[in-house]
């Protein structure tokens, strides 16, 4: 029987379906008998989707245009050096 | 081929062709997350900034010999992850892989038995989109991200943000996929508390 502590480690490979069959029903069953164990896996899964939310909202802000238009001007330049 | 593979297939060939929109879209998915992998790695947020710049550059004057033989994510991540370990060569340094943070917030929460002293509860109030919605909550899970080792910040970000293959990951930071597999847990475990104060 895995303990809290158990679970807590291997919380990471459940939530990203790394863990065997077996490994998976054992901490199944954990679960169904622990609410302090089926909260944390609940907020490991919010941590991971927040994450991930994050990036994304990150990549629907708008570009800095004067930091691109920078790294064009570089890339300009650097390509009439070479040339 | 997969639709992301063709996708990304589209992409390059528009970055080829000079495109300054699907570099500008490229810019955006990556640029922020990495000033934030290589601010860990350089420990400077200014030099980051330089050698990010600089990694774009390499990109889009290279573009045409990239053969798709990893993502374009990864060949981007490596070409940065590059310029660091140069950079910092030149300096007498090395890239910093700091892999503390053994303590992961869960030492003391268990009794002699390993189970719970204090129970954790469901958090209520927060979801993905309130998060993305209040700037404040976006700016407070950045800071706990940046204030994360830099191996577990390059893990997450790679991996949990990126969404890159976990082999590809291995390969861009040089490590197996037991030892990502932990640092991945431990960034997440200092996120959910970072998280929990939240609430």
């Amino acid at each position: 029987m895995l303990s809290c502590k158990d679970v807590t480690e291997r919380a990471s490979d459940l939530i990203d379906g790394n863990l065997s069959a077996w490994d998976v029903l054992q901490m199944r069953l954990h679960l169904a008998m622990c609410k302090g164990c089926d909260a944390f896996i609940g907020q490991l899964r919010m941590t991971r989707d927040v994450t991930r939310s994050v990036a994304e909202a990150e990549t629907r802000q708008s570009a800095d245009a004067a930091d691109i238009e920078a790294i064009l001007c570089q890339l300009h330049e650097s390509k009439q050096g070479d040339g | 081929m997969s639709t992301n593979t063709q996708d990304e297939h589209r992409l390059v060939e528009r970055l080829v062709a000079g495109d300054r929109a699907a570099f500008e879209q490229l810019y955006r998915k990556n640029n922020a997350a990495m000033v934030r992998m290589c601010t860990g790695f350089v420990r400077n947020h200014a030099t980051a900034e330089e050698l990010v710049q600089e990694t774009w550059i390499a990109v889009l004057k290279n573009i045409g010999s990239f053969e798709g033989r990893s993502s374009l994510a990864g060949w981007i991540y490596t070409i940065l992850l590059n310029k660091a370990r140069s950079r910092l060569k030149r300096d007498g340094r090395q890239v910093s892989f700091d892999e503390s943070g053994e303590d992961n917030g869960l030492q003391a929460a268990f009794d002699g038995r390993g189970r719970w002293k204090d129970i954790p509860e469901l958090w209520e109030e927060l979801t993905p989109e309130r998060v993305v919605a209040g700037r404040s909550v976006l700016e407070h899970v950045n800071a706990a991200i940046e204030a994360l080792p830099s191996a577990q910040r390059a893990v997450l970000i790679l991996r949990g943000q990126q969404g890159m293959d976990a082999a590809e990951v291995c390969a861009i930071l040089n490590i197996n996929e037991g030892n990502m597999r932990v640092l991945l847990h431990r960034a997440r475990l200092a996120l959910r508390i970072a998280l929990d104060r939240l609430q």
